[in-house]
């Protein structure tokens, strides 16, 4: 992937897991926005979602690394793990912010953007290993027609 | 199609860069062909252009709902129109009809009488030739094509956009790539290809072909109506009007209609008279120009 030769410390692992899951990693800085997104836009449309559905989910998926990056740790990674089924998909997309303590903004434009964009999204936050890692994760369902 | 191929626009984008390079030197009028323009008016603009300075003042002073306004800017764009058409000859021969040149120089002329304030002390064609030059320039861009795409993918990209549309009538609803490759009898690979090609650039002259929509500007934009549904209810109002404001007619339009009038992506297309496609490109490029003005990194 191009994003890898733009930066060479940083390993880009996408693993395709049993349960049509995918996921991918690689340090929180700006250039892996559009990797991620075409990532997303591609799953949905090898899983054939419908052509709107495809489009809504890469600007959503765009907007949420975007939110996470500004607030992350660039020398940490972004995690993004997608799931996939019949007539929905799922991202979760997780960063280290760089203050403790930093939180998602749920009452920007960004915000109602993604509101817009995917059926349900929310933000979550957690430790792992005494780490603090903050979260947005969403689903969209295809409607049906 | 009646457009320009991908290398004469990459030879317009490096010629460019090469005058910006050499711009403060020997070449930097080249560079800036307005330049010219601004120091010639000037100068000239007692003589060709000061009749219509007291009109300006006169205009910036009657309140939006005069009925005095409508006259009085038709003789304010009728008297500068001239120096429009001068600006757009002054772009052409750049794979762009100078026709289409004259009308987007134009439409910056009109937002220049609009905005201009004479209180603020400069004179008006200081004002509105960068004005001009900044919709022409826009214009370029907007036409430029971020990545050099094969012709064979470009073709597809129109095939697919036909399809697009013609399903999108017959089932309601945007079409599946399945759905999109059964109809043209190609793979559903080649349909991938084809849509991803539609994400290297950044607007499209293909998009005005496939549509067959040349009619972009203040007609579009009155056929949109300015209702800004249900925006007063968000909290982000007083940060975001400022920077809606500022954006075209069109994508101001689509926005809201997507995140404030909850509208699909196809039936937008439909109400504007342009692609699925097209679309999702103005949505997500507007949506990023935004963020970067709202919260910059």
């Amino acid at each position: 992937m191009r994003a890898v030769e733009s930066d060479h410390q940083t390993a880009l692992v996408a693993d395709v897991d049993r349960v049509r899951g995918v996921s991918v990693q690689g340090l929180a800085q700006p250039w892996i926005v559009p990797t991620v997104r075409t990532l997303a836009a591609d799953l949905a449309a090898r899983a054939d979602f419908d052509l709107d559905f495809i489009s809504d989910l890469r600007m959503a998926v765009d907007e949420v690394c975007a939110a996470l990056v500004r607030l992350a740790d660039p020398d940490k990674r972004l995690r993004c793990s997608f799931q996939l089924a019949a007539d929905w998909m799922s991202a979760e997309v997780s960063v280290v912010p760089r203050e403790s303590g930093a939180q998602v903004s749920t009452t920007g434009f960004g915000w109602r953007v993604l509101q817009s964009l995917v059926d349900e999204v929310s933000v979550s936050t957690g430790d792992e290993d005494a780490t603090q890692w903050v979260g947005i994760r969403l689903v969209k369902k295809q409607s049906s027609g | 199609m009646g457009g320009h191929p991908v290398g004469e626009e990459a030879v317009i984008r490096m010629s460019e860069h090469r005058q910006f390079d050499q711009a403060g030197h020997a070449n930097a009028a080249a560079a800036d062909p307005g330049r010219h323009d601004r120091e010639a008016a000037a100068s000239d603009e007692d003589s060709e252009y000061g009749h219509l300075e007291p009109l300006l003042t006169e205009y910036a002073q009657l309140t939006e709902g005069d009925p005095a306004r409508a006259g009085l800017r038709e003789r304010l764009i009728t008297g500068f129109l001239p120096i429009a058409h001068h600006l757009a000859r002054r772009y052409s021969q750049r794979g762009v009809p100078t026709e289409d040149l004259a009308q987007v120089a134009s439409l910056g002329l009109v937002q220049a009488i609009d905005r201009y304030d004479p209180n603020l002390g400069h004179n008006f064609l200081a004002f509105a030739i960068p004005t001009m030059q900044g919709e022409v320039r826009r214009y370029f861009r907007d036409r430029t094509w971020s990545m050099r795409v094969p012709r064979r993918l470009r073709e597809l990209h129109i095939q697919i956009g036909h399809a697009t549309r013609d399903l999108s009538q017959q089932l309601g609803r945007a079409p599946r790539p399945s759905e999109i490759a059964a109809k043209l009898g190609i793979s559903a690979e080649e349909v991938l290809e084809g849509l991803e090609a539609g994400t290297a650039y950044s607007a499209s002259s293909l998009d005005r072909e496939l549509d067959g929509s040349d009619s972009e500007g203040s007609a579009l934009a009155e056929r949109l109506g300015a209702n800004d549904p249900q925006l007063e209810l968000v909290e982000i109002h007083h940060t975001l009007q400022p920077l809606l404001a500022t954006l075209p007619a069109r994508e101001r339009a689509i926005l809201l209609m997507r995140f404030f009038g909850n509208m699909t992506q196809t039936q937008i297309a439909e109400k504007v008279g342009i692609s699925q496609m097209h679309v999702s490109r103005l949505l997500a490029k507007t949506l990023a120009d935004l963020r970067e003005r709202l919260e910059p990194a």
